[in-house]
């Protein structure tokens, strides 16, 4: 029990410098590289409960996001609503856009959900490019509103946004907690683990795919909401991209699936990487993080396929009889 | 009582004949073994009453109610619990993950499924391997594990697809225990097995398929008797065998 004692030190430990890291960083830079950490480790989070735990490898999250961010957004402007209720209805939209995608792809096994899920992304930008409703090619712009917690909109620090990425990210790392323990969790590895298996001990497979889809697109709409509110412009090519989806699933690939904490060293590591080429390099060396990125997912999946995580468990009792 | 009743279970694939009109009826608390050569259709009637392939016709009834069709799931829920003849352990999950899995067909709380698990594993001698990852363990222990899951689910009605297909003397011992045990405690079981050793001694009936149809339908003593089974499965050596005893 002291090992467990010892994780809840170390935890309240880590999440006490995370809460006093803006007092001591006080340049933009560091807070907004831990805002970017926390917006990547959050959606590593969700995509790792369908694609980590439920072992279904989605590669069109970004439909999600860019759900979030539209909805409210588009809340925000066309009807004046506060994009903390933008949010939520953002990612009620998503859970309800995870059904009619999920419900013809989950009877697609392996590579062609994961090609399925790439498909619907690229059709979901193509549609946003083209409906001039919701500003089409050209974006949106959002209204510059007086700063407050009720506008989301902070004008002079990034403190107030540093503080709402790590409640957002706060809420994921519990969620996943909740699910890791509880017998959703134990369903979710399940149908990655087995599907025939997991079918005769009672598990109805497309349900429960859908719960970990729906749980995760909900979660992944929320950063897209948040993203929307921080940058205050959107436009397909910034919340729908491919790119988005594949860097998600980098994350919580390169850290380790199905681990609660495997998608919040993914992005510890990888973001920082990407932050630093982009000042670096500027526009000119754009894509340098994703050459670094290709190496890395090379080297960890030949030598550590659990990911960074895995190297803690490699000395796991075995039994060899 | 009879707890499961089968009738005229067909299942073709194609034009291959698996299944061809199977009567069969299991009564509360009984051991049925089923034997066959290979390709007799076993495994297929297993698939069809477990709800993993869709029977071509015939009626199966569970507990007064017909189940034919249901998904594999749901006839799980209803309280029939197979293994496979192939184990489909959760490799890399521990030992007790995965009885755990199966404890949730009856409860949604974690705990309870804990202690459930580590009862199940208890029974079956597994208790000591609760923190091995499954992947690791060893032939005899995985097929123990998967029937451990199966257990765990809860079931009136437990089949096992040849659970004891590669242990030795000892393991196999062990195993007729296990079932005797769980028999005991209540459960009714199906047993398809191709060892003799295993299916004689304690099923309180054994049937006999060939070629996708029933053939014989007895007691055990009667059964390695029966002309027509000695023919079809058993050949001459076993019988021959069983004079000069």
């Amino acid at each position: 029990m002291g090992e467990k004692k010892n994780r809840w030190i170390w935890l309240a430990i880590g999440a006490l410098l995370l809460l006093i890291y803006p007092f001591f960083l006080t340049l933009p830079f560091p807070r907004h590289l831990m805002i970017m950490i926390f917006l990547y480790a959050s959606m590593g989070l969700a995509w790792n409960m369908i694609g980590g735990y439920a072992g279904q490898i989605s590669l069109g999250h970004a439909v999600y996001f860019g759900a979030g961010a539209y909805t409210s957004t588009l809340m925000l402007m066309k009807l004046g609503v506060t994009p903390w209720i933008g949010m939520i209805v953002g990612g009620f939209i998503s859970v309800g856009l995870a059904f009619i995608i999920g419900y013809p792809s989950f009877k697609l096994a392996g590579h062609y959900f994961a090609i399925a899920t790439i498909a619907i992304g690229e059709i979901a930008q193509q549609w946003m490019l083209n409906w001039d409703w919701a500003g089409a090619a050209v974006g949106l712009t959002l209204p510059i509103l007086p700063e407050s917690f009720l506008n989301m909109e902070f004008h002079t620090s990034k403190v107030p946004y540093y503080y709402i990425a790590f409640g957002i990210f706060s809420l994921t790392i519990l969620a996943t907690y909740w699910v890791d323990r509880s017998k959703l969790g134990y369903y979710f590895k399940a149908i990655k683990g087995d599907l025939e298996g997991a079918r005769s001990l009672g598990i109805n497979v497309a349900r429960y795919k859908f719960y970990a889809l729906a749980l995760s697109a909900f979660f992944t709409s929320i950063c897209g909401s948040f993203y929307a509110q921080y940058v205050l412009f959107i436009d397909p090519d910034s919340v729908f991209p491919l790119m988005l989806s594949i860097i998600v699933c980098l994350v919580a690939t390169l850290g380790g699936v199905g681990t609660v904490w495997g998608p919040v060293i993914g992005a510890f590591i990888l973001i920082p990487i990407s932050e630093f080429t982009r000042i670096q390099f500027g526009g000119g060396g754009k894509g340098t993080d994703l050459i670094i990125y290709g190496f890395l997912i090379m080297v960890i999946s030949i030598y550590q396929p659990f990911g960074v995580i895995g190297l803690s468990k490699r000395f796991k009792k075995k039994e060899s009889e | 009582m009879a707890l499961i009743e089968v009738k005229g279970l067909t299942k073709n694939f194609g034009g291959l004949m698996a299944n061809d009109h199977i009567d069969l009826t299991v009564n509360e608390g009984e051991i049925v073994g089923l034997i066959g050569p290979n390709g007799a259709g076993k495994t297929t009637l297993f698939n069809c009453i477990a709800g993993f392939y869709p029977p071509s016709g015939g009626s199966v009834r569970f507990k007064e109610e017909e189940i034919s069709g249901l998904p594999a799931n749901d006839i799980c829920l209803r309280g029939i619990a197979r293994t496979f003849q192939i184990v489909r352990v959760f490799k890399d999950m521990t030992v007790l993950d995965n009885v755990m899995i199966g404890a949730f067909n009856r409860t949604n709380l974690t705990a309870t499924a804990t202690k459930k698990a580590l009862e199940v594993l208890e029974f079956c001698g597994l208790a000591s391997k609760k923190n091995f990852l499954a992947g690791g363990l060893t032939v005899a222990n995985k097929k123990r594990l998967e029937f451990a899951k199966a257990l765990a689910t809860s079931p009136s009605l437990l089949m096992l697809d040849e659970a004891m297909a590669g242990l030795n003397q000892t393991e196999t011992v062990e195993a007729i225990e296990l079932v005797r045990k769980v028999q005991q405690s209540g459960i009714t079981v199906i047993l398809v097995e191709h060892v003799m050793e295993v299916v004689m001694p304690i099923s309180n009936r054994v049937v006999v398929l060939n070629y996708g149809q029933k053939i014989a339908e007895d007691v055990p003593e009667k059964i390695i008797q029966h002309e027509e089974v000695i023919k079809a499965y058993l050949g001459d050596k076993y019988h021959a065998s069983r004079r000069t005893h």
